[in-house]
């Protein structure tokens, strides 16, 4: 009762005041995302200006790998540009690209990437790397699918119906090529996922859902890179590795600056440049052949796979 | 139970031994969370004082739709957010997806109406006669509602720590919204979850062990402030 | 020019009239004491003159202007004003503090803070609390803090709503005398809502009885102790004695009153057939055992009902044909061996009986 009119003739002042204090929000926001926050890489160096940042989605088996944590710094110090990484698998990378949130993406998965470019998002696909895809599952191999093709394997799978199966399930590059061995087994992808409890979603990267298969003692489709990154912590061993079906290719696609005229693209071609580049694509060849016994990815340029 | 205590070990060591990676990360956490809580409140205390001290329709209405929105999930305000601020949305132009800004945008939206309805809480806590007081010695409305807060201090500290430790301890927003990048927008709660994904639990444990303490740092701080 | 005025201010909440056309004049350096019994609307009415609230509709005028013009120039008003609250709270600082907070407001220099903050902690003897935190004080204490918080900025005004409600004789005589103190020092005026009508009688040049949110008499205090012009008023400041009559014969002011069985000599001005209240003081009736000669032109024989110890005075309720109170020294009492079923004279004057108009429903 008592303050009931103060507001009408005595409160401009904090009317004012509340004005002035969204103008600082508004300020104190724009100065964040300029200054970039607090990056020590960007304390170390200048500061660079928003234009100077190249963002990159790269499907999750490429970042998993560890192989961008060299890449990146490389990267960055031959073009003084700042490399944003974005964690997301094929799907979720060519949204962010559909919706223009990046600048280029690094995936796998052939169909949807030429897709994506007869939609006019994408300017051109260039591979840079491959290797093959697993599937990995416990050493006694419940279902008894040691050394039989893929899509024979899935077939068994299906038929058995007990053994557990992690599926990636977040319509990834991996993903993708597990619904290809599906139909090549001769099922509907749907008629899969309903077919009973053995079969997991797991809706995440490739490094968790191994992590998830070798907790729940399953197989799962994983590439070979991400699974010798990660062998060291998993109960996991190479059941399927034949079979036509199981090639990789990573490519990586520039967004179209005519279609999204933010685009980045003469960055986006010098990331790409340097993918291709001879020195890179030796890098790439001998990444982790040091810790792991093994090459993880081939170099696409020279060699590409018959 | 050994994995735990190796890991726990190790979380400590890297702690101790300030490792870049964790402190930044933890730094980082710290100065979006600061920021987000720092400018919601500047917002929301002098809002906040409005909505008590004005009579108007509804008042009741929002008061209770704040309180709605107290709990809400730290996903759907990411996934608001993350359409709002996507290229193809219609803040798309300011070029602020997956950047710090954007993040403490978010937790500045998930936190409003926790200090809002706090605020209000804190200042109805104070004697109705206070603001009388004032004004019978000559304050204007304004200076009325600075002693009103001034009187309600404790409460609206407190109301300000809290609605810091919702920030600071929140993954969806910062995971949506930030994207996780390394070394730009990587938090606690985002590394944690991908850590501990990937199963690298030594960064996450040391990380929850930060988050922790941060936690307990905002529950001595809370209760010192109680009013003895 | 009153320093103070109010025209036709009317308060209403939830649909009830809380004042109805209060119309009130104030002049520089007066003391006026509202009284009225509890929800008579006092507070209400001292809210709307220091412009904390907004009335239903009439104007308050403040040394000459319309305070309603602007936000502006309400601020300024209330800014000549101070007024201390029923119930006092103190902030959560210090007592120094505390009493500085006005002077803040009016972004006094802190060496003249100082110097008025020091000199009105000595005049409501709190110098040695000065620093300490206000809430720790006693309710007179809070009090007192109150009224040097008002009173340091000097206002033109002082409010007070009901100033020692609530508190022990010895803190109320010492906020009494600290009131005393204010109204002699300077020339404050001051306006203070009190429903003990002794504290208005002490305190007050003037005074406005406060019934249903209407002011229904202004004046001396004596003159509407004596002559209240109501019915209502009357039983306010406590005439216990008011009985219904017809006037049946003025002869040149000397009027009688037909009350029934019995009639009522009074002086009156009311014509022949008039219908009116005898109001008769209980201090005004005088006892004796046998009938007497005397000039009172009234005299009863009355049965003592009930006889009431009150301190040093006793209450003798009577049945003369109608009720009759007295009031008589608890000496007397004992002397005259009054007590109930007793058989004595009530006597009081023509000049001791007031007479109002009944108004005719």
């Amino acid at each position: 009762m008592s303050v009931v009119f103060f507001l009408t003739e005595e409160v401009p002042v904090l009317k004012k005041t509340a004005v002035c204090l969204s103008g600082i929000f508004i300020l104190m926001s724009l100065l964040l995302a300029t200054s970039g926050c607090s990056s020590p890489r960007a304390e170390s160096s200048s500061p660079l200006p928003p234009q100077l940042r190249l963002r990159v989605a790269t499907t999750t088996s490429l970042y998993d790998s560890g192989l961008w944590g060299y890449l990146e710094p490389m990267f960055e110090r031959k073009y003084n540009v700042e490399l944003d990484i974005m964690y997301a698998g094929s799907g979720k990378a060519l949204e962010y690209g559909r919706r223009g949130d990046v600048d280029i993406v690094t995936i796998h998965d052939q169909i949807r990437e030429e897709q994506f470019i007869a939609d006019g998002y994408g300017v051109r696909r260039v591979p840079f790397a491959y290797n093959y895809f697993l599937i990995v599952g416990p050493s006694v191999d419940p279902a008894g699918i040691k050394g039989l093709t893929p899509e024979a394997a899935f077939k068994k799978l299906m038929e058995t119906g007990k053994a557990s199966f992690v599926s990636r399930g977040d319509d990834s590059g991996t993903h993708a090529k597990e619904k290809d061995i599906w139909a090549e087994a001769g099922y509907d992808y749907e008629a899969v996922r309903n077919a009973g409890r053995w079969y997991i979603e797991a809706g995440t990267g490739m490094g968790p859902t191994l992590m998830m298969a070798s907790e729940k003692q399953a197989y799962t489709l994983t590439d070979i890179g991400t699974y010798l990154t990660y062998k060291g912590k998993l109960a996991l061993v190479p059941v399927v590795d034949k079979g036509s079906l199981l090639l990789n290719v990573y490519s990586a696609i520039a967004l179209n600056p005519e279609k999204m005229p933010q685009a980045k693209i003469d960055m986006a071609n010098n990331l790409i440049e340097f993918l291709i580049s001879p020195e890179i694509q030796e890098f790439i060849g001998n990444y982790g052949i040091e810790e792991y016994g093994t090459q993880l990815f081939t170099p696409y340029v020279g060699s590409e796979p018959e | 139970m050994t994995e735990i205590w190796h890991g726990l070990t190790k979380a400590i060591g890297l702690i101790i031994s300030l490792d870049p990676e964790v402190t930044e990360i933890a730094g980082r956490s710290l100065m979006i969370s600061l920021t987000s809580t720092l400018l919601t409140s500047l917002i929301c205390l002098p809002l906040g004082s409005l909505i008590h001290f004005k009579q108007f329709p509804g008042k009741r209405l929002v008061i209770s739709l704040i309180q709605t929105f107290f709990g809400i999930p730290t996903v759907a305000i990411g996934l608001f957010v993350f359409i709002l601020f996507s290229r193809a949305g219609p803040l798309g132009g300011l070029n602020l997806l997956f950047t710090p800004a954007v993040m403490v945008l978010g937790q500045m939206i998930l936190i409003t109406p926790l200090l809002l309805g706090l605020t209000i809480a804190a200042l109805s806590g104070v004697d109705k006669v206070i603001p009388d007081t004032a004004r019978s010695l000559g304050a204007s409305g304004f200076q009325m509602t600075i002693i009103v807060l001034r009187e309600a201090r404790f409460a609206v500290m407190a109301t300000v720590i809290m609605g810091f430790g919702r920030a600071i301890s929140e993954v969806g927003i910062a995971l949506i919204v930030g994207g996780n990048i390394r070394g730009f927008t990587r938090v606690i709660t985002t590394a944690i979850s991908l850590e501990t994904a990937k199963g690298d639990l030594e960064l996450s444990l040391a990380l929850g062990i930060i988050l922790i303490f941060i936690a307990l740092i905002v529950n001595i701080l809370l209760n010192r402030l109680q009013p003895r | 020019m009153p320093l103070i005025e109010t025209v036709n201010l009317c308060q209403n909440s939830d649909g009830r009239d809380i004042l109805k056309n209060v119309s009130l004049k104030v002049d520089r350096g007066e003391v006026f004491a509202l009284i009225g019994p509890t929800g008579a609307g006092k507070t209400t009415l001292l809210r709307l003159i220091d412009l904390l609230d907004l009335p239903t509709s009439g104007k308050i005028y403040f040394d000459g202007s319309d305070v309603f013009e602007s936000g502006k120039r309400k601020l300024e008003a209330r800014r000549r004003m101070a007024f201390v609250l029923q119930k006092p709270v103190v902030f959560n600082m210090s007592v120094y503090d505390n009493i500085a907070y006005g002077l803040k407001l009016r972004r006094v220099d802190k060496g003249s803070i100082r110097q008025k903050v020091g000199r009105i902690l000595e005049m409501v003897g709190l110098s040695t609390y000065q620093n300490r935190n206000a809430r720790t004080l006693s309710g007179g204490e809070v009090q007192r803090v109150a009224i040097a918080r008002a009173i340091v900025s000097e206002p033109d005004v002082l409010l007070l709503d009901e100033p020692t409600a609530n508190l022990d004789p010895v803190s109320t005589a010492k906020i009494e005398q600290l009131i005393t103190d204010i109204i002699r020092r300077d020339d404050t005026t001051i306006i203070m809502a009190t429903h003990d009508m002794s504290q208005g009688q002490r305190l007050a040049d003037r005074v406005g009885v406060l019934l249903d949110g209407e002011i229904r008499q202004t004046g001396g205090f004596q003159d509407i102790f004596t002559a209240p012009g109501s019915r209502e008023v009357a039983d306010f400041v406590g005439v216990e004695n008011i009985i219904d009559g017809v006037i049946a014969s003025n002869d040149d002011k000397v009027v009688t009153i037909d009350i029934g069985d019995n009639v009522i000599a009074a002086i009156s001005d009311y014509a022949v057939g008039e219908k009116v209240y005898a109001c008769i003081r209980p201090e005004d009736v005088t006892l004796a055992l046998s009938r007497i000669s005397s000039s009172a032109r009234n005299s009863f024989s009355a049965k003592i009902t009930r006889v009431v110890s009150r301190g040093q005075l006793s209450r003798i309720e009577m049945d003369c044909g109608f009720p009759l109170v007295a009031l008589i020294t608890k000496r007397s009492t004992e002397e005259l061996n009054l007590a109930a079923t007793r058989e004595v004279y009530a006597i009081f004057k023509a000049t001791g009986v007031h007479v109002i108009k009944r108004k005719s429903d």
